[in-house]
């Protein structure tokens, strides 16, 4: 096994922080509270503060790092097919997708959510509708995050989840650095 | 790997995922059509169509994920090689693989091997361990039915021969004639 350090601190608590909050707003809060509201906020701080650090932060958080390029989703692809094993430091090609996808429908979630409270748009069908559509692509989202995490931590041998807690990832030995 | 053939790649992976987006929509309108009466509403003809449909769209799916897989398979096995001949031989080991039911990873073991890769060098390039490769090339040999990788060669290269894989150039043709 081979550790290499991965994600910043600050990647780790927003990514947690992002989880606790979304799935308290989907699952637990009254969506006409104040609460539901004031979460929302929490989750747009979280997003713009993320959006800052993907230029600024260290080089694995940073989107120059991670911006979809077919050609490595195409191998990454190809590496599935034929069960190589294959890991990546940072974010994998597939992986940066699911970033990039999570991060715009957020900011989607919070803007047709913000705009519900203004005078302008209270009331108005289109926003509250694509509030609750946004909200309904980002659980299937956030179900394929997490089963496609699980297929390949199994596939390459690294355990992602433990990753993102302890911000190392453990690699076999035999695996092959991208 | 030829950019028309990453185009190619692309486009499917596209289509795949739109039609992944529409076979959702519609599984999830059928769920809610059926609504309170559950299964008993499969005796409305609309509804009867509807989810025929949707199920068709996943069979379609799932048949193209299946070629996709195919083709990248393919690409991963031939790299950068594009002559007519390497896609020829290629389809013929394939077809082999298939009849033998190797998985992906045997199929990929076997190419390796084929390419006259060592057991160490199959290993490093698969990320995986020698102790595996070695196994997995046991169980190819075994589903093959020879008893080693220059067996497995022969048997490979003699259907070549034996096979109309184009005609040569000049040369007569039986039925014709």
């Amino acid at each position: 096994m081979t550790s290499h350090k991965i994600w910043d601190p600050f990647v780790r608590i927003f990514h947690w922080s992002l989880v606790g909050l979304f799935a308290a707003n989907a699952l637990i809060v009254d969506d006409d509270s104040w609460i539901h509201e004031w979460v929302g906020y929490g989750i747009a701080t979280l997003i713009a503060l993320r959006i800052v650090w993907g230029f600024v932060g260290p080089r694995s958080a940073r989107f120059a790092s991670f911006m979809p390029d077919m050609r490595a989703i195409i191998a990454q692809l190809g590496d599935i097919a034929t069960r190589r094993r294959r890991t990546h430091p940072g974010h994998s090609p597939l992986g940066a997708l699911m970033i990039f996808a999570l991060l715009l429908s957020l900011a989607g979630i919070c803007a047709s959510g913000y705009m519900m409270t203004t005078d302008a748009f209270r009331g108005i069908e289109w926003v509250e509708e694509g509030h609750e559509a946004l909200v309904t692509g980002a659980e299937i989202l956030i179900v394929l995050h997490v089963a496609a995490v699980i297929f390949e931590s199994r596939r390459t041998g690294v355990n992602l989840p433990r990753a993102m807690i302890t911000g190392t990832k453990r690699m076999p030995d035999d695996t092959n650095l991208v | 790997m030829t950019k028309a053939k990453r185009d190619r790649i692309s486009w499917l992976i596209a289509l795949i995922a739109v039609q992944s987006l529409c076979a959702a929509f519609f599984l999830w309108d059928v769920v809610n059509d059926m609504g309170p009466r559950g299964l008993r509403s499969l005796t409305n003809l609309h509804i009867v169509i509807e989810t025929l449909a949707a199920f068709a769209l996943v069979s379609g799916i799932a048949f193209e994920t299946r070629y996709l897989m195919r083709l990248l398979r393919r690409t991963a096995h031939l790299e950068e090689q594009v002559s007519i001949a390497s896609g020829a031989f290629h389809e013929v080991i394939m077809d082999h693989f298939d009849q033998w039911h190797l998985t992906p990873s045997e199929s990929d073991v076997a190419m390796f091997a084929i390419k006259g890769f060592s057991i160490a060098e199959t290993a490093r390039l698969r990320g995986s361990a020698q102790g595996t490769v070695k196994a997995q090339l046991n169980a190819v040999y075994r589903k093959a039915g020879v008893s080693g990788r220059g067996a497995l060669l022969g048997l490979l290269v003699d259907d070549l021969l034996n096979g109309p894989l184009a005609a040569r150039p000049g040369a007569a043709e039986p039925d014709v004639a």
